[in-house]
């Protein structure tokens, strides 16, 4: 006997459901564009305001992610106090959720969206929590703070980063966490440590780390910030369901380079042959490097320019290795996910007429791509380092593009640099 | 489809708040609850340490020879953090005065005072005050030794498991000579393993 459609009422409640669920559905990337915005234009008290209220709004899949945003834009902003407390906030839930497993969100997953699970950092976003952590306690004048989350810093560089551990994971390296940690052992007399950590710097930017580790020059260290790290957007992919090799298959291709891809299903079982040919889109988290304002930058020391800035670490290189990496992932699931959604909905067709269409629009409503990332990341940081008086300097950067026409430049700082000891003076920089 | 929706409901279960709890935990029989630094430690460290002087028994040499006088003592700003986690090493620190002085082992300098006793002696030094009976300025008493020491750890970390080596090493100090008078050590290693499944 055939199941009746829903009533009136009914269909109106499901519908007002597709209704709520599409408009708390906006991506992450999305919701993130106006303070990004105001933070690379430099102006951290709005774009702090704009992340207030997005913390407020979050929900427990996105909060600790923003907390890392208004984190970054608070040590921007030079509230090192409040970056601390909402970046160990953000990095103490990390550490609980690592490695363990939801069994609600990983039904959650299966069937709705990646992104209705809690954020889980990329390794090189875990490494630049405690870097960041590192320079806002130094920065707030706090040494034995900012010396503990070096070591902190030190810890994550050997689960996450260190060569020795297999696969290869130098592209996922950190150098900034490793300059910073560097200059702190010089600053404590600890040459050795310090050795170790620029020559892991060297290897990857031999520019970027003195050829020798020093506890006893006066010196300081310019580090900016330039563009933004990528970031992910949702794009639809079409595809469809065929025979192959003597099996079942979904055929769908990936935009840009990713080429066809080929995703083998489970032949018998739920699988019903009467799907070849049902053609489905999937949403797809695709990551996108952010065109930058400026290509380089110069430290300006007492109103002198002292130098140009050379790249210390490409966080958008290590970005989108860390996304390459976990593309395979990504694809088994979305696709398993769409399998799943397509034979729901025809099992529904069958079953309850209108429903089905209902049904197929919560589905498309619901799946987004899962577009989230730690957005105020910089896309480079490059460091300048030179010999200097012990006392106050006033401190800028300035940017330039391209053709060498300047593009920005910071507001100036003033910093004291002690005797026989390294300063960091950091510039959050444009896009 | 039954069991689709069946799946669902039980997700969003999962998903759901438990009531709040609480209960007293017995100080002398806490347990620590992860790998790392927790008040469980702070007992057994300050336990330990003290049993060691008490054991040492430095206190009893000099008043043996300062006419029975116990020694003056004031405490180090911190103890020197070496590890990992931000820990509130003053309290180690001050939980072991307290005991010295509730077991009567020395009198402490509270150097933490300093600015707020000499404001008051100021103070009492005006004519606001009777000052026959305002406290008298040049009657600070300096302290002969000092309570100081480093806390430091190893960690391994290994999917869920963490490993943490802790050792913490006290002193103390003689102020005029610099010579250790007294020093000891508590050190432990424990593995904490997370559970697979979270809610």
């Amino acid at each position: 006997m055939p199941v009746p459609g829903p009533r009136g009422g009914t269909r109106r409640l499901l519908l007002g459901v597709v209704l709520l669920l599409a408009a708390g559905c906006a991506t992450y990337t999305a919701r993130m564009a106006e303070p990004g915005e105001l933070y690379y234009e430099a102006d951290y008290v709005e774009a702090g305001e704009k992340l207030d209220g997005l913390v407020e709004d979050a929900s427990n899949e996105d909060i600790e992610l923003l907390r890392l945003e208004r984190g970054k834009v608070r040590l921007a902003a030079g509230e090192f106090d409040s970056a601390i407390i909402d970046l160990r906030e953000a990095e103490r839930r990390f550490d609980e959720i690592e490695g363990t497993v939801s069994m609600g969100e990983a039904l959650t997953t299966a069937l709705v969206s990646e992104g209705s699970k809690e954020y889980q950092p990329d390794p090189h976003e875990k490494i630049l929590v405690n870097t960041y952590l590192m320079l806002a306690y130094y920065l707030d004048g706090d040494l034995e703070g900012a010396r503990v989350e070096r070591n902190r810093t030190i810890g994550r560089l050997k689960v996450w980063a260190d060569p020795g551990v297999p696969g290869e994971r130098r592209p996922l390296d950190v150098p900034l966490a490793r300059y910073l940690a560097a200059l702190m052992y010089e600053n404590e007399g600890l040459a050795d440590d310090a050795r170790i950590e620029y020559d892991a710097v060297r290897s990857l930017h031999p520019e970027a780390a003195p050829d020798t580790p020093n506890t006893y020059l006066t010196e300081i260290a310019v580090l900016a910030e330039l563009g933004r790290s990528p970031v992910k957007v949702s794009r639809e992919i079409r595809g469809y369901f065929a025979k192959h090799h003597g099996g079942f298959a979904g055929f769908f291709t990936l935009p840009g380079d990713g080429g066809d891809v080929i995703f083998p299903l489970p032949a018998g079982g739920i699988f019903d042959s009467s799907e070849l040919g049902t053609v489905f889109t999937f949403a797809f988290p695709q990551q996108v490097p952010q065109p930058r304002l400026a290509a380089r930058c110069c430290a300006v020391i007492d109103g002198v320019e002292a130098g140009p800035a050379v790249t210390l670490d490409d966080i958008e290189g290590a970005s989108m290795e860390a996304f390459r990496r976990e593309l395979p992932t990504i694809l088994l699931k979305s696709a398993m996910r769409t399998y799943l959604q397509v034979i729901a909905q025809n099992k529904l067709h069958g079953d309850a007429g209108t429903i089905a269409g209902i049904v197929a629009k919560v589905f498309s409503a619901v799946e987004r791509a899962d577009t989230r990332s730690w957005q105020t990341l910089p896309a480079e940081v490059a460091v300048f380092r030179m010999e200097i008086a012990p006392g106050p300097h006033e401190v800028l950067v300035r940017y330039y593009d391209e053709s060498g026409r300047r593009v920005a430049s910071s507001p100036p700082t003033i910093v004291e640099v002690p005797e026989g000891r390294k300063a960091i003076a950091w510039f959050p920089g444009p896009r | 489809m039954k069991n689709l929706v069946a799946l669902i409901a039980i997700a969003l279960l999962l998903a759901g708040c438990a009531p709040k709890e609480t209960r007293e935990i017995d100080l002398a029989t806490d347990t620590a609850e992860d790998a790392d630094f927790s008040s469980a430690d702070l007992f057994r460290i300050t336990d330990g340490m003290v049993a060691s002087i008490e054991a040492n028994g430095f206190y009893r040499q000099y008043a043996a020879t300062h006419g029975g006088e116990k020694p003056v003592m004031l405490l180090a700003r911190a103890l020197e953090n070496k590890t990992d986690e931000h820990i509130d090493t003053r309290l180690v620190l001050e939980k072991i005065r307290t005991t010295m002085i509730k077991e009567n082992m020395a009198v402490f300098v509270d150097d933490k005072a300093f600015d707020e006793a000499l404001d008051q002696l100021n103070l009492q030094a005006t004519d606001l005050y009777d000052n026959s009976k305002a406290a008298r300025i040049g009657r600070f008493v300096g302290a002969k030794y000092i309570l100081r020491g480093a806390i430091s750890n190893l960690r391994k970390q290994e999917g869920r498991e963490t490993i943490n080596y802790m050792n913490v090493t006290l002193n103390i100090v003689e102020v005029e000579t610099l010579l250790i008078t007294w020093t000891d050590e508590v050190e432990y290693k424990r593995a904490s393993t997370k559970g697979q499944y979270r809610r």
